[in-house]
């Protein structure tokens, strides 16, 4: 039965020395696993540590997914070291094992955590009640609070998901997936006292997420700290009013907020306000205009009533293709509007086609090319022959044509 | 004796089978802002280069995955879709768009 899953696995592990310094450089080792699902990465660690390699530095203590010591890339991919089984790694690659990203590494695959729990406590991570309370609070696990809160309260602090973010790398100011998530799972807790200054804080960075997903992807305790964040970017949203007021809040209780800091946020709020009334604006003129467009248009779209135009005195019109301007006027809506536009004439002998100069694909003006004998449309290039027969290019069908008569030697179309 | 700590190593730096483990929301937000590139490239020579199918063709194609794609993070944004459905959204709105597109486009030419 184990020998199905025993196998000679290649183990590729980041290595730094601190008293060299460098890049660091990847050594690698060979190990036979007798039973790859019952064998955790930090199995393979310790065994190496102990069989091949004295000098291997990596951190673990709980070894049962709870104290988030062990978080490192394992094949591309922020994971626990005792979370993950050999098996978890495809058999095709090596196991390849380095030091979480966005932190100093200190030793092989040890990191320095301090930026880590600076950006936590940042967030102020500990919850301080609005009063006192003489009993210990009830809380109803099906309230929609608790609820909402859900499991982001098991954060472990491992550091993956700040590792797989990779805006935690472009934003040096960005609290990072679990100092947000933190924040959150506090924000949304109504016997927050410090919901202000909170907030005043989230805001700050809430919106360097671009919402990658890729925290939510590798966290061991399948948190989403992308949902916290939304959730936190939604708040700055209904609690725009009380800006001005929060950020007094925050400089008045907490001396730690810089002049700096908070110029950026007076910034960031003009921005927002001014965002707000650019699409207010924005809103409102396209409202007014559709209004007003509808009535002016509205009416000009009822059908007018059909009627001839005479266009030209026949003895006027030589054989072959001929341009006519015709002029008119329409009721269009409220006034009298006065339409000119060309008419293309084809005389052969007694018979007369009139064709609309309107291209039949959208709208341009359609002329006679006498050079290469045909009906050219300039806007995308479509053709006509003689007859408006479609030659090249978009137009969905020939050239449209009028209705004519010829009275007492004039030449009259139908428009309407 | 010196002690130095490395400077911190970034995503995809000395990083084997990244590429491979990269989650598709990444690609999501990358193919966002490649489209609006794109966009940008494209929406420039279709002012310059009239009726040229090809262009157009690249063109819509480009708006239609912006557009969903974008439309996915506003959703998310306002939690009108639970971020459990990320993933479906992303296949659901860029399939929408395609069918949209196909429409447009079979009823322009
Ligand atoms: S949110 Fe998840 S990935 Fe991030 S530190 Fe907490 S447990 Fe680790
Ligand atoms: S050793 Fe504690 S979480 Fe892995």
């Amino acid at each position: 039965m184990a020998s199905s899953s025993a196998s000679v696995r290649n183990v590729r592990i980041f290595r730094y020395d601190p008293q060299k310094g460098g890049e660091g450089h990847f050594d690698h080792y060979t190990l036979e696993i007798s039973d790859e699902t019952t064998t955790t990465i930090l199995d393979v660690l310790l065994r190496i540590q102990r069989e091949q390699d004295p000098t291997l530095a990596f951190r673990y203590a709980c070894r049962v997914n709870m104290c988030g010591s062990c978080g490192m890339v394992i094949n591309g991919r922020e994971r626990l070291a005792c979370k993950t089984n050999v098996s978890h790694v495809p058999r095709g690659q090596d196991i390849a094992l380095r030091p979480l990203n966005h932190f100093p590494v200190i030793k092989d695959l040890v990191v320095d955590m301090d930026p880590f729990f600076r950006k936590y406590e940042e967030a102020l991570l500990f919850y301080e009640p609005k009063e006192e309370f003489a009993e210990p609070a009830s809380i109803r696990p099906d309230s929609r609070e608790r609820r909402n809160i859900g499991l982001n309260t098991e954060c472990i602090a491992c550091g993956c998901c700040v590792s797989s973010c990779t805006m935690c790398r472009y934003h040096e100011g960005y609290a990072g997936p679990a100092a947000l998530n933190r924040a959150f799972t506090l924000l949304a807790d109504s016997r927050d006292g410090l919901f202000e200054p909170r907030l005043t804080r989230a805001m700050a960075s809430c919106y360097n997420c671009r919402t990658e997903f890729n925290c939510t992807e590798v966290c061991p305790k399948e948190i989403s700290p992308t949902r916290a964040i939304k959730h936190i970017q939604w708040l700055a949203v209904t609690h725009r009013r009380e800006q001005p007021r929060l950020a007094a809040a925050t400089g008045s209780q907490e001396s730690a907020a810089t002049p700096a800091s908070q110029a950026g946020k007076t910034d960031r709020r003009t921005f927002l306000r001014q965002v707000c009334v650019g699409v207010c604006g924005v809103g409102s003129a396209l409202a007014l205009g559709g209004v007003a467009s509808i009535a002016a248009v509205g009416p000009a779209l009822r059908k007018t009533p059909r009627r001839w135009v005479a266009i030209a005195k026949l003895a006027d019109l030589p054989s072959g293709l001929a341009t006519v301007m015709m002029n008119y006027e329409v009721k269009s809506g409220i006034y009298m509007q006065s339409v000119s536009t060309p008419v293309l004439v084809s005389r052969a002998g007694g018979e007369i086609v009139c064709f609309k100069s309107s291209c039949p694909h959208l709208g341009c003006l359609v002329r006679w090319d006498g050079a290469s004998e045909r009906f050219r449309c300039a806007c995308h290039g479509g053709t006509f022959d003689r007859d408006g027969k479609v030659l090249s290019g978009p137009p969905p069908r020939p050239l449209d044509r009028y209705v004519t008569k010829v009275e007492s030697d004039q030449l009259f179309v139908e428009v309407g | 004796m010196s002690t130095e700590y490395r400077k911190p190593l970034q995503w995809g730096e000395q990083d084997p089978y990244r590429r491979e483990n990269t989650a598709i929301g990444m690609w999501a937000w990358l193919a966002q802002r490649v489209s609006a590139l794109a966009i940008v490239v494209l929406l420039a020579l279709h002012v310059v280069l009239t009726y040229k199918p090809f262009l157009q063709f690249l063109l819509l194609l480009m708006v239609t995955f912006h557009a969903a794609l974008g439309l996915r993070v506003i959703l998310l944004d306002f939690n009108w879709v639970g971020v459990k459905y990320q993933r479906a959204l992303i296949w659901g709105l860029v399939g929408l768009g395609l069918i949209v597109m196909a429409a447009t486009w079979l009823s322009i030419y």
